[in-house]
């Protein structure tokens, strides 16, 4: 799309020397000449994002479903795995939602950072690969894991890590330290988890594939019980996230309890699941996980009235998406809570219909 | 619900209506107010007429009168509220022009004199339905308790007839009702609630203050403000448009326009715009109605009670102009002391010039304060306090035509420096200070001989500071240097000689021989004579009066009610 004139990059030198300012003699100001860039920015950015994200799917290899022609000759699969395949695709279901979640998430607040240090293009690139190789994986019947998956997922994880880093560095830099204040107003200090905790559902999904069907294990413990620890957990920081930004916003409306007492709830059920005995029953604990799905998805809706609640409501959308509850962000917490339910499937050592 | 957006007219200014002009026609009649939350709608609103006498009739609609107004129909009183200024429609007469909303100041002639005369107007009066809360800069911010006993606790100004804790108390109630946005928890006095809304993030000038307060070893906080961070009701969180002191045109801003007075107006109280009250009249030693003008004509308006909430000029202008046979030096003034007394605030400020950009103009103006010195009482080495009282400092946020005026008038720039001092308007940032001066009985509120547009007596109102004012001044400004210049300042300049708000004409106090109203704002000499606004303070502090003056209200309303039932 060609833009205006006044809509293209400002010029990026734009501080003017100290002598400039204290001199009292006056200077005039001219625009400097720039090139005006015949696309958006955005545009450019959103194709880079789709780029990369293709060629990951392309690198991933072919999707193949578990027939009688295995690839590796063997006729019939382990009893055990069609609970495995099951659950390592729901942990791709899972690892999508949340890269999904955080790519728009990450570009719309980046983009409302107007993109203040490079550095902040990498989660929207980052994510897009996830979010590939994410698909690509939730696709996937074979048991055996994909090496590029694996580190794209890898990769996220890191990524995450980085983005924390630099998000605790810029609220601790700013005037009051690690206060509430910074704390609500700059780089949201947990949101970049988001990203880690997809890749490491990621990562997890290539190791249950590559885990003996009838007694996966990751890294040296029982499969099932530590998934269910694992999301226990990142549910809890995912609420923690959640919590700081709805007291942020001062719990004005009574809905915005709802993330900060749901998923803590369904996280305890889900570690008591972990220490139930191989096999048993986890209905309970599964219709937590699907309540805490169903409110992601339905926290879209939330934020959605919220930004009708901004000035201007709708109809000032290109305001009101940046500056009102951001649509993107609540459905990370469906994504932990679909981890969840892999780990109970690995629990139940069943593969769940739904 | 409000679903803006969806073919709501707030959300489209071309839904507006032409030609109806709130300065000229009076908007609340035929039994009808205007919904300010909503373009182009009303509400219903209860009637009287002016021969019922009507429980309340309430002179002003500001900070004390609009408070009080709300909670006394709220208990079931028939009240009518006058006020001199038009119903504005925030989300439609409200323009991004510094000289257009200079509509909302109070510009009626007055004469002024002293050694230090004030200037009136802008910053410390308004004429509009919600007083000056309609263009105040939203700081709520709480007395120290020690201020209500300030001649037995810190041996000056007088003593409050009201109780720290039960002001508290009161103050809760209007941090509710206006969600005032402020810090998580507030560094200076006793414990209070936590504010109802989240503070708002700080701009670049409020950095400032924070690292200069932060290099001088003092505390600061966001500063608890009286517009909302998140939705309340009908009002959008904030959009940091800045023109916070011209009349917020988001709704943002809980003002007493939008706040307490659609509350008033539901609970069947009846507001009257463009309606001048010029003289209260007695019978028989009780206040019997009022003489107001509007729509071309003086009308009475009889009622039980008077209450006047005209703030520090025009309370005791009215008062002083409704003397009769009765009360020959004016009502209220058997102690000689309604006029007398009258205080503001100084507000100087220093300036500097900041490397990188500031644009101070960004958001409320007053994002960051330190209250430091209203705590402190002693000080050490250079900054030793050898005053009485204390002051607050925030940061500043002028929008260019105040700049250029401060610039012209306080700076005296002019011609080519003028315009070369304007270009680095982007790169300026100021600390201004809210401090606490004497009250002294020189300091005081008479008639002129001059007639204004009604044809009433103009008021001459006469200014000087006391010895303890000036040192207050010189330890304000040279702490606020330092603090800038630490915070990367050059070129610093004082702004010395500017004052804010009004207070203290009709003092509250427990003798009839030294005050003019009692605790409950009930005037010692006249019975159903009431005075509910910043005028009642017998002392300033060092803080913003209104949320003060509004929890004032309250208490005041509440006292009335359980005397009544």
């Amino acid at each position: 799309m060609p833009t205006l004139s006044d809509r293209g990059p400002r010029p990026p030198e734009r501080h003017r020397g100290a002598q400039g300012l204290s001199g009292p003699a006056l200077k005039r100001r001219v625009a400097p000449v720039r090139a005006e860039a015949a696309v958006h920015p955005v545009v450019v950015l959103a194709a880079a994002a789709i780029g990369a994200g293709l060629l990951t799917w392309f690198a991933s290899g072919r999707s193949k479903r578990l027939g009688p022609a295995g690839s590796e000759g063997r006729r019939y699969a382990r009893r055990g795995s069609a609970v495995t395949a099951s659950a390592a695709q729901r942990l791709n279901h899972a690892s999508t939602m949340l890269a999904a979640s955080v790519l728009f998430d990450s570009g719309l607040e980046h983009y409302r950072g107007q993109f203040f240090n490079r550095a902040m293009y990498t989660p929207i690139i980052v994510s897009s690969v996830t979010l590939a190789a994410s698909l690509h994986g939730a696709g996937d019947t074979d048991p055996g894991s994909s090496r590029v998956r694996h580190g794209v997922q890898a990769l996220a994880g890191l990524t995450g890590l980085i983005g924390f880093g630099f998000h605790a560095y810029n609220v601790g830099k700013r005037e009051g330290g690690y206060s509430f204040q910074n704390l609500f107003y700059s780089a949201p200090i947990g949101a970049p988890m988001a990203l880690t905790l997809a890749g490491i559902l990621g990562v997890i999904a290539e190791h249950v594939r590559d885990a003996d069907p009838d007694a996966p294990r990751l890294v040296g413990l029982p499969a099932g019980p530590a998934l269910a620890l694992a999301t226990a957990g990142m549910l809890a920081g995912t609420t923690l996230e959640a919590g700081l930004l709805h007291f942020r916003g001062a719990f004005q409306n009574p809905a915005m309890y709802i993330p900060v007492s749901l998923p803590p709830l369904a996280a305890a059920l889900l570690a008591r699941a972990a220490a139930k005995p191989a096999g048993a029953n986890q209905a309970g604990a599964k219709w937590g996980m699907w309540a805490v799905s169903a409110m992601g998805v339905g926290g879209v809706a939330f934020h959605a009235y919220g930004v009708a609640r901004m000035m201007g409501g709708w109809d000032n959308w290109r305001q009101n998406l940046i500056d009102g509850p951001p649509l993107p962000a609540p459905p990370s917490f469906s994504g932990v809570a679909l981890g969840g339910l892999a780990a109970l499937e690995l629990l139940e050592h069943r593969p769940f219909r739904f | 619900m409000r679903i803006p957006g969806l073919g709501n007219a707030a959300d489209n200014p071309k839904h507006a209506i032409p030609g109806n002009d709130p300065e000229h026609q009076p908007r609340a009649r035929d039994g009808r107010a205007p919904n300010v939350m909503r373009i182009g709608e009303w509400v219903p609103m209860r009637q009287h007429r002016d021969d019922e006498e009507v429980d309340f009739a309430i002179v002003g609609t500001g900070a004390g009168g609009g408070t009080l107004a709300c909670r006394l129909a709220e208990r079931g009183f028939s009240v009518v509220a006058f006020d001199a200024g038009p119903y504005f429609r925030p989300l439609e007469d409200f323009a991004s022009d510094e000289s257009h909303q200079s509509k909302l100041y109070w510009t009626d002639e007055r004469i002024v004199d002293g050694e230090n005369p004030l200037q009136m107007g802008s910053n410390n009066s308004g004429k509009a339905v919600g007083g000056s809360t309609v263009h105040y800069a939203m700081v709520a911010l709480r007395f120290r308790p020690e201020w209500f006993k300030a001649r037995t606790l810190m041996g000056y100004g007088a003593d409050w007839p009201i109780d720290w804790r039960e002001m508290w108390h009161y103050y809760d109630q209007v941090e509710d009702d206006l969600k005032i946005s402020g810090p998580v928890s507030y560094p200076w006095g006793p414990h209070r609630r936590r504010y109802h809304r989240r503070a708002h993030e700080i701009n670049a000038a409020a950095k400032v203050l924070a690292r200069g307060a932060e290099a001088m070893g003092i505390g600061w906080t966001p500063t608890p403000l009286a517009t909302v961070s998140a939705p309340h009701g009908d009002a959008p969180p904030c959009v940091y448009r800045g023109f916070c002191t011209l009349g917020c045109s988001t709704n943002a801003k809980q003002s007493v326009l939008v706040s307490y007075l659609p509350r008033a107006l539901k609970a069947g109280a009846e507001i009257r715009d463009l309606a001048m009250v010029g003289r209260i009249e007695t019978k028989n030693g009780r206040a019997s109605g009022v003489h107001y003008f509007r729509e071309g004509k003086w009308r009475f308006q009889r009622a039980k009670n008077v209450v006047v909430a005209g703030y520090a000029i025009e309370t005791p202008r009215l008062l002083l102009n409704s003397a009769n046979q009765e009360f020959p030096d004016g009502l209220a003034n058997s102690s000689g002391l309604v006029g007398k007394n009258l205080m503001v605030q100084g507000n100087q400020a220093v300036w500097g010039v900041f490397d990188e950009e500031i644009r101070s103009y960004k958001g409320p103006p007053s994002l960051a304060i330190s209250e430091h010195w209203n705590y402190d009482d002693r000080g050490h080495g250079p900054f030793a306090k050898d005053f009485f009282g204390g002051y607050s400092y925030m940061s500043q946020g002028p929008l260019p035509q105040l700049w250029a005026n401060t610039q012209a008038s306080a700076h005296g720039l002019w011609g080519e420096a003028l315009v070369a001092e304007m270009q680095r308007y982007n790169h300026v940032a100021g600390l201004k200070v809210v401090s606490e001066y004497m009250p002294q009985e020189r300091n005081r509120v008479t008639l002129s001989d001059v007639k204004d547009q009604y044809g009433l007596p103009v008021a001459r109102i006469t200014y000087s500071w006391c010895d303890n004012d000036k040192a207050l001044n010189r330890h304000a400004l040279k702490f606020l240097r330092e603090a800038l210049v630490a915070a990367g300042g050059r070129e610093v300049w004082d702004q010395g000689d500017d004052t804010c708000h009004l207070n203290g004409t009709a003092r509250m106090g427990a003798d009839p021989r030294t005050s003019v109203v009692d605790a409950d704002c009930r005037s010692w000499d006249i019975p159903n004579l009431y005075v509910c606004d910043g005028s009642v303070f017998p002392t300033v502090g060092g803080v913003n009066p209104s949320l003060t003056i509004q929890a004032i209200a309250l208490r005041t309303a509440d006292r009335i009610s359980s005397r009544e039932r």
